[in-house]
């Protein structure tokens, strides 16, 4: 053993400040009051409700001897974004996790519906409700229309433990179960007639995560299974038909997402050949599954046929996926480094394949059956890139991806995209630091075939964008100017820019362009700022034809994104009174244009202006105590012409849940103690 | 080239440094006498880099064997510091010692160039094992990211190791994705539910963009298991990739879709009928045509729902 020999007899460490054995912690208790109700404000902190609320947080540290912790950890107890984690254990031989979570997502509050039995798996129509063949004859639907909501909650629980079995070996397990459960929009159809449902989210997902790993000096290995267990405590959304019928269909089951299993095993290889070779292999070897029972092809008794036959009682859906990935690289010369990097990925779907009879919407039996097509995809991506130190502050940078995706079941059995990149990157010591890189990309298809199962067939002069001929330019720039004054300042540009040459119907092409700019200063002791911008336009052209032949019509996509936001800390007295404030203003626009080769009125935009704006003190009342306000701002002004002016009867055809645009402006008080011990 | 200390943990507890750095008899011999003692004289919590902080840490656990103060303490890491211990006259430097961070990697001056590389070599002599495994030739390893851009070693709490202050560590450099997080349609990191780090795994990956699982889709389903079938009637490119349709840092249109619908089904669905007409604003309310079902609410999915995937045997247009 050559590692040193230090004489460390006479380190005593009696200035270190090491923690003693016992408890400490903080304890956050207070109220805070919404101002008013708010989904969208609300959609994910749990501060959806006007009123107060209960502030509850605390950090609970235990320390013992023989390197024993606990660490307790309680986040938002009066909310329902709630939270809980301890973890604790002997440090460097194991630890134990256990995790409590919620996370709520309030989608929206302005709806409404006809239907009973919200929230359940089958929706009726009241006694009273007339059918007609329009929304305009349904004259019962405001005497039966009532408010709901969607919205979801996900509960998690988290268990896990680490074992540090030896200097080098290390095991991990942990499981979770996580719950959800709410509601959700989804659309539904009988031949021409839509109505938008509430269908019912009762979704149970359990994940386990085993690993073992081994960590040496030039040898690093992590072998690892992962789980994945989804079940659905509804099979399918059964709702009466709010349209007079053809005959018998009276009302139509949706299907939900069916019970699946995912189970994957994973090796992860680190080997160094040398101190300057290093060789990484990663191996997942998975499959997913899904046989759960079918529905009946149809649940209207009076088409002729019924019942009808299926092929099969369930899919047995077998999907195998292998996702691989060797990489080398090496530093050939103190300045010179190479790379080399092979990845696999294959999505094998092994679904027996059968032909079903099918009928439309509960309405019309097909006369032509249709097979299931089980997709597959597979890519194969080589990757080589070097790296030469040109002077001590010079770094340049290319590489060369070759990257072949082959298809099945689809248009193009396989596409292949080259790409050259090129990155620079100069210091100038003390002062700036630049990086710009810059990548050009060209994808090209063997033949596109348009489908021979689809009836009617599609445009042959459509190209479907992810396996369309490409080219595509990426450039960034950074520039970093350094702490002089203790002030950073940073700027960024960044573009992608697509063109699908060959495309004459379909997505022609893409940009998304960013500018931002970034700004952090320590004024002085007592105070810092930062602040940062960024602009954003995302924009694409598509081209459409109406007889399924030559474009005659086009579309535009523009979207314009402006984000400010600015902060500051500062402290008024010393150890007793710090206060801060966050600001933020985003201004977006999504602008559609569609240009139909005669005059047609334009889309208003979509806009969303939004402010936030929250400032915050504390005030140290005793040492262990401080005293903490906060004020909270927020205020969202938004439209979209897919909803605004939509009532649930606007569309002759569509009995719409007459969702509308979010708009709140909140105001937020928090009052709360902080007792530290 | 400058030896670099050896790995903590005395020697036998823990895998060592990488061959070839063994300290020389020189270094050796530049160990301070008291150890910490002799350091926290000077760097205690009123000086230029108070350190005090890193007792509270896992560093800083005696009883722990692999942990630095269990070895050689300040010096596990920051190298002998016998020399730059020594009193130097007003206005001279003292003498240099292994540091961190940018002030390392930028400094002018001359006496202290402690490279990105040599710095996270001294952080994977022990840290080299499970998620790092990947981290040399990473994208992050590629643009000279030292461990300390990221991580604070001297503070009770490490901001990126926190799920509510992680994002603004990474917003740092990724300055777009925290401007992507202020749109209408985002994931809850704003509210502090989520972080980079559930989908991004930034040491190194075996994915495309640092991502916690093999593929795009691989990372979705951890959350969004209901979408992974396979389903009878699968939607090709769903089960492809989800970032075809859908822009996971946020977006001005509803549930993260990358435009507005019908344009967005029609990039890909032209066939004879009505998903080849293009959908205007005469079909809006109060439009010179009547408002269209087509275009208006759910748009295509106002019936065609099952965009995902269904296993309704009569789902093969996505109706049941």
């Amino acid at each position: 053993d050559d590692t040193p020999k230090i004489d460390t007899s006479q380190w005593k460490c009696k200035f270190c400040a090491f923690e003693e054995p016992g408890v400490t912690g903080a304890l956050d208790i207070g109220i805070g009051y919404v101002s008013d109700d708010s989904y969208k404000f609300g959609e994910y902190n749990g501060l959806n409700e006007k009123g107060g609320y209960f502030i509850g947080n605390a950090i609970v540290r235990i320390r013992a001897e023989d390197a024993k912790y606990w660490n307790i950890d309680i986040n938002n107890a009066g909310l329902d974004s709630r939270s809980v984690n301890i973890e604790g254990g002997k440090q460097g031989s194991y630890e134990l996790k256990l995790n409590y979570d919620e996370l709520p997502h309030n989608i929206t509050d302005s709806i409404a519906t006809p239907f009973l039995g919200v929230g359940g798996s089958n929706l009726t129509l009241p006694s009273t409700w007339v059918r007609a063949g329009s929304t305009a004859g349904m004259t019962d639907l405001s005497n039966s229309l009532h408010p709901t909501d969607l919205q979801t909650k996900r509960k998690r629980v988290g268990v896990g433990a680490t074992f540090i079995a030896s200097e080098r070996w290390k095991y991990a397990v942990s499981y979770r179960h996580e719950t959800r459960e709410g509601t959700r929009a989804v659309g539904s159809a009988f031949f021409f007639n839509g109505a938008q449902l509430v269908m019912p989210v009762d979704y149970v997902t359990q994940q386990i995560d085993v690993s073992a790993s081994y960590t040496g000096n030039a040898f690093q290995a992590r072998f690892a299974y992962y789980g994945s267990l989804f079940s659905d405590n509804n099979t399918a959304l059964t709702w009466q038909n709010p349209y007079v019928s053809a005959a018998g269909a009276d009302s139509g089951q949706l299907a939900q997402p069916p019970d699946n299993a995912f189970h994957q095993l994973t090796a992860e290889l680190g080997y160094d050949f040398s101190e300057r070779t290093r060789a990484t292999a990663d191996l997942s070897i998975g499959r997913m599954t899904q046989n759960q029972d079918f529905l009946p092809v149809t649940t209207n008794t009076s088409l002729t046929g019924y019942p009808f036959a299926l092929p099969r009682s369930s899919l047995d859906g077998l999907v195998d996926t292998v996702n691989g990935k060797l990489k080398i690289t090496s530093r050939v010369t103190p300045k010179l480094n190479l790379g080399l990097t092979y990845i696999y990925n294959d999505h094998d779907d092994k679904t027996p394949q059968a032909t079903y009879t099918w009928v439309s919407t509960d309405t019309n039996v097909n006369s032509t059956t249709r097979t299931n097509l089980p997709y597959s995809f597979r890519q194969n991506k080589l990757k080589l890139e070097a790296d030469y130190q040109l002077t001590g502050n010079t770094r340049l940078s290319a590489g060369f991806d070759n990257d072949k995706n082959d298809r099945t079941y689809q248009e193009v059995s396989d596409t292949t995209e080259n790409t050259v990149w090129g990155k620079g990157k100069v210091r100038i010591p003390g002062t700036a630091e630049m990086t710009i890189k810059l990548a050009h990309a060209k994808r090209d298809i063997g033949n596109y075939e348009a489908l021979p199962w689809l009836s009617p067939e599609e445009n042959p002069l459509l190209r479907k964008y992810n396996m369309a001929d490409r080219d595509r330019d990426l450039g960034s720039l950074r520039i970093q100017l350094l702490s002089f004054n203790n002030v950073s300042v940073g700027f960024g540009f960044e573009y992608a820019n697509d063109v699908y040459s060959h495309s004459s119907v379909g997505l022609t092409a893409s940009r998304d362009f960013s500018l931002n700019a970034d700004m952090s200063a320590v004024v002085d002791a007592k105070t810092t700022l930062y602040i940062f911008l960024n602009h954003e336009e995302i924009s694409s052209q598509q081209s459409g034809s109406s007889t399924a032949t030559i474009a005659d019509w086009s579309g535009e996509n523009k979207d314009t994104i402006d984000t400010i936001g600015f902060g500051f800390k500062h402290t008024i007295i010393e150890k007793k009174l710090d206060v801060g404030g966050d600001f933020s203003i985003t201004n977006s626009q999504g602008r559609v244009i569609v240009d139909a080769g005669s005059a047609a009125a334009p889309f208003p935009d979509i806009n969303a202006d939004f402010i936030s704006a929250k400032l915050y003190a504390a005030y140290k009342l005793r040492d262990n105590l401080t005293l903490k306000g906060t004020y909270w701002y927020q205020k969202l002004d938004s439209t979209n012409w897919s909803y605004d002016g939509v009532a649930v009867d606007t569309v002759s055809n569509l009995l719409a849940l007459g969702q509308t645009s979010p708009n709140y402006s909140v105001n937020v008080v928090m009052m709360s103690v902080r007792y530290q011990f | 080239e400058e030896a670099m200390p050896k790995a903590p943990a005395a020697s036998k507890a823990q895998p060592q440094v990488k061959p070839g750095t063994t300290p020389d008899a020189r270094t050796m011999s530049a160990y301070t006498q008291k150890g910490a003692d002799t350091c926290i004289k000077c760097h205690d919590e009123d000086s230029v880099f108070p350190v005090f902080s890193i007792f509270k840490t896992r560093h800083a656990q005696t009883a722990d064997k692999r942990s630095p103060f269990a070895y050689l303490q300040c010096e596990t890491c920051h190298g002998p510091g016998a020399e730059h211990a020594k009193k130097v006259p007003p206005g001279q430097n003292q003498a240099p010692i292994i540091t961190f961070g940018p002030r390392s990697k930028l400094t002018k001056d001359k006496l202290n160039p402690v490279s990105v590389d040599k710095q996270n070599k001294i952080c994977l002599s022990c840290h080299q094992g499970d998620d790092r495994i990947n981290w040399h030739g990473s994208i992050h390893a590629n643009a000279d990211l030292a461990c300390v851009s990221c991580h604070r070693i001297h503070v009770a709490h490490d901001p990126v190791l926190s799920k509510t202050t992680q994002a603004e560590v990474c917003y740092r450099c990724h300055t777009k994705v925290r401007a992507d997080f202020y749109k209408t349609s985002v994931h809850p990191v704003r509210a502090g539910l989520l972080t980079c780090s559930d989908c991004h795994t930034p040491h190194g990956s075996s994915a495309e963009h640092l991502l916690i699982k093999p593929t795009v889709n691989q990372t979705c389903y951890t959350c969004h298991a209901e979408k992974r079938g396979p389903f009878l009637w699968e939607h090709a490119p769903v089960a492809e990739d989800c970032s075809l349709c859908h822009r996971p840092h946020g977006s001005v249109y509803p549930a993260l879709l990358t435009k507005s619908l019908p344009l967005l089904c029609q990039q890909c669905h032209s066939v004879a009928g009505h998903p080849a007409v293009a959908r205007t604003g005469d079909a809006l309310p109060g439009g010179s045509s009547p408002p269209s079902a087509f275009l208006l609410a759910g748009s295509c999915t106002n019936c065609h729902s099952q965009v995902h995937g269904s296993n309704h045997p009569s789902g093969v247009r996505g109706m049941r």
